[in-house]
């Protein structure tokens, strides 16, 4: 026996001997300096083991480089085109999301759960009186003033009822979670529920990242609450199968990639205020069949925007109308004005407002808060200026805060709070006051190790298709990069993760997986809005010109390869270059530079309207417009970069140019077979056989101009792909007749121009018309007799005259499609402004 | 008092427009004090759909739509009304009673003070109106006093020159100026007042066009006018004040409509596909009747 009390015979652990094995246990040697603030070391048992398991998990795939396991997610937040915009960006910013979850027990979130549903019950509860009968301003539990200061409140719907008779759908609530594990309300958002599209791409990126480790802690699964929302708001229309759309601000809205992300989500058409028209009460999409009826909308955009007839006349992303037609039974939501709950002087009334509509305390507290407009509660606020934090009522900026933001009372230099005080004798009613709330910390993830990060959680509810509130099971929560997050002020730079509810292994049992309700098998595509037809349309033709450039490059490299950098003559290169420079990718000086100088430019030069660069970028800036309809490779297909090349390097140029066409002939392919076989696809492919006719015309047209030689046609066969089938044809040189049959003529070619116009025949006939009187609409008229006129030539008369009248005829046909099919009221609605008062 | 009061106005567009949907705001409020007779609203040419709701503030709208395209339109508002003044409103209560008195109120109608107490769409808040409106609204002063001594300075210091501002130039920018029309001295009169918690609408109507004898002509009276309805406590309610003409609207003002700001009550606004009007002419009379 020794001392050390530990006999030979005893299989010693090593982990008895020094604690547990990071890798196995990385929490283990977690700490903080209040371990009750922090929501993985108060947990219980049972939750801690699956915080322990995750970590654990998370250790293992990356052999305990956490820092790679950053990189790795972030690679799955970029594919799922995640992104985000602060006010003010020119572009979108990556989605920051943390690798470790919070992670909560199924108990504690049944609590967190039933305060979540009492307070959304409140909220329509006080909307539904605000807007009605007026009870709890002239019962005096609610001043006028609290009401009127919100920029949200819409007094031209003031007695109006919302179809289905509810004016919230959906809501978003703001959590903090105090020092001793208790849950308060930080805020409420009822007008844009900004984060659910986000809670749903964290837990996607997640879930990919991570393998199966979600679920192996006992994850609750989320899918049910998008479909009971879907449900939930069909409910409400008057008709039995609903059309539904999302109304969205456009592509420049912070959280349009979230936007684009649910509709797609949700399987609704995502629809901007120019697509939207109303007529007679009614709400319309204009679609390339017509006017279709819409019976709900979920609207992206602040009630002031949503209706520039019935708000702010200045609004130019709004309907006209829509109020109109809301009053006749469309479904908004959240209904237009519900905003007016939102503001911090609202939530000062919540407690009491509880107490007399529901007859029951709040069980999720709010943060304390008191309203400078009582006279009681504005001495009270000056009294104890140290221990709180003052805000604006209703975020505007106001005198001592002159940003509108919040500050720490006892932050306050002696002049602002002389100011404050001064404000506050004149306009008592702009400010609202708030007890400082301790956030709870969390382990995050942060160089590479776990570290205590103050967070808070934002949490979603939806009615269902009974009107019954239903909580997503998880959320979206904030985590603050720096340590001392120990106010409710949340900054910049904060970082984003996913909330796991999760059932303990024991209980998962009794739980049974929810059932849900098949939908019936359909197989429509739903409806293509005008805007979305004109958007895959010019996808079509910016893909397919990108691709074409680059082969006029690559075949204009080869050429130079065979024949050497000179320019003397007039060759295949010289008219190759001048191609180019008549598409806009060589610039017009270039007429001495080195072929090699030139192909460079035509790549990569960002100043050149048609550099293979310059085309990708408007490809991309399309494909932002079409989220909702595109694949995530297709996604990141369109995201590449031009390859790495030596400039100067004729090889290595070659070989950029030779990966990009591989490229953009998979993005095509990508783009084409995620869509399926309907009008969606027929407008891609249509813009992509008309890019692709218009660019053979222009090659045939440049390289063949009186006298072609074998090099200038053979350039031509390179550039449709069809010198392999012009040698087993023709068993000879390249002549001109042979060379413009196939390149022209020949219907059986498919790189060739006459296959592509019978292709755009063949779509423009799947597509819907609008005439009654069977007649054929304008654009295919014109395809037949373009394609007419060109089994009719002879391929020995073709001369420029003819090929340039075939461009005219195909210029027709564009237009023509884009008259029929496309929005032509082009230019933003503007408004009467000359001055009518003296 | 009666008056026969006749609103022309034409609207030129360079080029036809198309989809056009306008809020006209003319036909008179219920106003008590006023009474209107025969209103006539005539729209040429005659639009498609034409609506008339009351609201959302003290204004009456008429929403017109024209299928057709259109190059040019007129609308001609026409009616009598007869004006009992308001009475000589005295001195009211304190500053301090009347800001304290606004928040009681158990009302949020169309008539009371707590919608006209914030920041608007056009009447934005301004830190230099506030400072440079401070000296007036000592809280023992009383309202009328007080609302009177800021519209003489706005009187005084502010030219009146039709063209110095159009629609576009903000309230601030007119204050930087010290110049521009009646609605934007309405508006920094509006915004000084709420700055200091004194509720302010922006009311909407027509001045008299010819002065009783002995008395100068009033300005603005050739068009449409503004002044500013200053809430003056639970039992004066709201006086019209004229910082145009400084003097208190009474005899010669007869009011259309009250809103926020200009932007609750314009005369005309609405969308339509094409370009903003070339040309807008209007032309009021308000002539005494019998």
């Amino acid at each position: 026996m020794s001392d050390s009390g530990l006999s030979s015979g005893d299989p010693v652990q090593s982990s008895d001997l020094f604690g547990p094995d990071p890798g196995s246990d990385p929490l283990a040697y977690y700490m903080t300096s209040e371990p009750a603030a922090d929501i993985f070391l108060a947990s219980n048992p049972e939750v801690a083991s699956a915080w322990r398991s995750f970590a654990a998990g998370l250790a293992d795939q990356c052999q305990c480089d956490f820092s790679s396991l950053q990189l790795y997610l972030d690679r799955h937040v970029e594919d799922l085109g995640m992104a985000f915009r602060h006010t003010g960006d020119e572009h979108e910013r990556p989605w920051p999301l943390n690798p470790m979850p919070i992670v909560i027990g199924g108990e504690e979130w049944a609590a967190i759960e039933d305060g979540l549903v009492q307070r959304a019950e409140l909220l329509e509860a006080v909307i539904a009186d605000l807007y009605g009968a007026q009870r709890l301003i002239r019962d005096k539990h609610l001043p006028a003033a609290v009401v009127s200061g919100s920029a949200n409140f819409a007094r031209r719907v003031v007695g109006m009822k919302p179809a289905g008779g509810n004016f919230l759908h959906v809501c978003a609530i703001d959590l903090a979670r105090g020092p001793n594990g208790e849950w308060r309300v930080l805020g409420d958002r009822v007008r844009l529920p900004i984060g659910i599209g986000y809670a749903l791409e964290n837990r996607l990126a997640l879930g990919r990242a991570t393998g199966g480790l979600l679920a192996s802690i006992g994850t609750r699964r989320q899918a049910g609450f998008f479909e009971a929302l879907r449900q939930g708001i069909a409910a409400s229309c008057a008709r039995a199968e609903p059309r539904m759309a999302l109304l969205t601000p456009g592509r420049f809205n912070q959280s349009y990639p979230e936007q684009a992300h649910l509709a797609r989500h949700l399987g609704i058409s995502l629809v901007e205020g120019r697509d939207l028209t109303v007529r007679e009460g009614k709400l319309f999409v204009r679609t390339i069949a017509g006017l279709k009826r819409i019976d709900a909308l979920w609207r992206w955009i602040g009630s002031r925007d949503i209706d520039p007839l019935n708000f702010d006349s200045r609004s130019q992303i709004g309907v006209p109308n829509l109020v109109d037609a809301a009053a006749q039974g469309l479904v908004i939501a959240n209904w237009p004005g519900s905003g007016v709950v939102e503001s911090r002087a609202m939530s000062a009334f919540l407690p009491r407002l509880a107490e007399e509509i529901l007859g029951e305390p709040l069980k999720l507290p709010n943060a304390a808060t008191w309203w400078c407009g009582g006279e009681g509660e504005r001495a009270y606020v000056l009294d104890n200026l140290d221990s709180l934090v003052v805000s604006s009522a209703f975020r505007r900026p106001v005198a001592g805060l002159p940003d509108g933001h919040t500050r720490l009372g006892s932050s306050l230099s002696s002049q602002e709070r002389e100011e404050l005080r001064d404000g506050m004798a004149r306009r008592p009613m702009d400010y609202t006051a708030q007890e400082v709330v301790s956030l709870s910390t969390t382990p995050a993830l942060a160089d590479g190790r776990f570290e205590p990060r103050g967070f808070t959680v934002r949490a979603f509810l939806a009615r269902d298709e009974a009107g019954n509130w239903k909580t997503l099971q998880g959320g979206f929560a904030r985590v603050s990069q720096t340590g001392d997050l120990r106010t409710s002020l949340m900054g910049l730079g904060d970082i984003s993760t996913d909330l796991c509810i999760v059932d303990p292994a024991a209980q998962q049992v009794a739980v049974p997986p929810p059932r849900l309700e098949a939908p019936q098998v359909r197989r429509d595509q739903g409806l293509l809005p005008s805007q979305a037809a004109d958007n895959l349309f010019w996808l079509g033709r910016y893909g397919e010109r990108a691709h074409q450039t680059v082969r006029i490059e690559r075949t204009l490299l080869e050429q130079v390869a065979i024949t050497g950098e000179g320019m003397g003559a007039v060759t295949a290169v010289t008219r190759l270059a001048n191609l180019l420079r008549s598409l806009g990718a060589a610039p017009k000086e270039s007429t001495r530079w080195q072929p090699s100088r030139l192909a460079g430019a035509a790549l990569s030069d960002r100043k050149l309207s048609g550099s293979v660069r310059r085309i990708s970028e408007h490809t991309a800036a399309i494909a932002l417009l079409l989220r909702d309809r595109l694949t995530r490779d297709s996604w990141r297909a369109i995201q590449g970069t031009i390859p790495r090349y030596t400039p100067g390097d004729l090889e290595s140029m070659s070989g950029a140019c030779d990966r990009l066409v591989e490229r953009f002939a998979a993005l095509s392919r990508l783009m084409a077979d995620g869509l399926s076989r309907g009008p969606a696809w027929s407008f891609l492919e249509m813009g992509t056989c008309l890019e692709r006719a218009s660019m053979i015309l222009q090659a045939a047209g440049a390289m063949v101009p009186g006298s072609a030689s074998a090099e200038d046609l053979s350039a031509l066969l390179d550039l449709v792909d069809g010198q392999s089938l012009y040698r087993s044809r023709y068993v000879s040189m390249p002549y001109i007749a042979p060379v413009f049959d196939m390149v022209l003529l020949d219907p059986a070619q498919p790189r060739g121009f006459a296959f592509q116009i019978g292709q755009i025949e063949q779509h423009l006939g799947t597509l819907p018309s609008l005439r009654d009187d069977g007649l054929p609409e304008d654009p295919i008229r014109r395809a037949r007799q373009l394609r007419a006129r060109i089994e009719a030539l002879d391929a020995e008369d073709l001369d420029s005259d003819t090929i340039g009248s075939l461009g005219l005829d195909l210029a027709g046909l564009s237009n023509a499609i884009s008259r029929r099919y496309f929005l032509q009221d082009e230019g933003p609605v503007s408004q009467a402004k000359a001055r009518l008062l003296g | 008092m009666i008056y026969n009061i006749r609103h022309a106005t034409k609207v030129k567009y360079a080029s036809p427009i198309a989809h056009a949907l306008f809020n006209l705001r003319l036909i008179p409020w219920n106003w008590a004090g006023q009474t209107f007779r025969n209103f006539r609203l005539t729209i040429t040419p005659q639009p498609s759909e034409r609506e008339d709701h009351d609201g959302p503030y003290c204004v009456n709208t008429t929403r017109i739509a024209f299928r057709e395209t259109l190059s040019e339109f007129d609308f001609l508002s026409e009616f009598e009304v007869e004006v009992d003044a308001p009475a000589d409103p005295g001195d009211g209560p304190s500053v301090q009673l009347v800001r304290d008195d606004a928040l009681e109120m158990l009302d949020i109608s169309v008539l009371s003070p707590a919608p006209y107490l914030f920041a608007s769409r056009i009447a934005q808040s301004d830190d230099e109106i506030r400072r440079w409106a401070s000296g007036h609204f000592l809280p023992d002063i009383p309202i009328v006093k007080s609302a009177r001594a800021l519209m003489k300075a706005v009187h005084d210091e502010f030219t009146y020159k039709p063209g110095s501002t159009t629609s576009a130039t903000s309230p601030s920018e007119a204050f930087g100026l010290r110049k521009g029309v009646c609605q934007d001295f309405a508006h920094v009169m509006i915004i000084a007042l709420r700055s200091h918690g004194i509720p302010a609408a922006y009311a909407s109507g027509y001045l008299r066009t010819n002065p009783p004898p002995g008395r100068p002509r009033l300005v603005g009276a050739d068009a449409m006018h503004a002044w500013v309805n200053v809430w003056c406590g639970k039992d004066l309610g709201w006086v019209g004040f004229d910082p145009t003409n400084d003097c208190l609207a009474r005899f010669d003002h007869i009011q259309i409509g009250m809103g926020r700001d200009y932007a609750d009550v314009a005369p005309i606004d609405g969308t339509f596909v094409g370009t903003a009007p070339q040309q807008m002419k209007t032309a009021v009379d308000v002539i005494e009747g019998s």
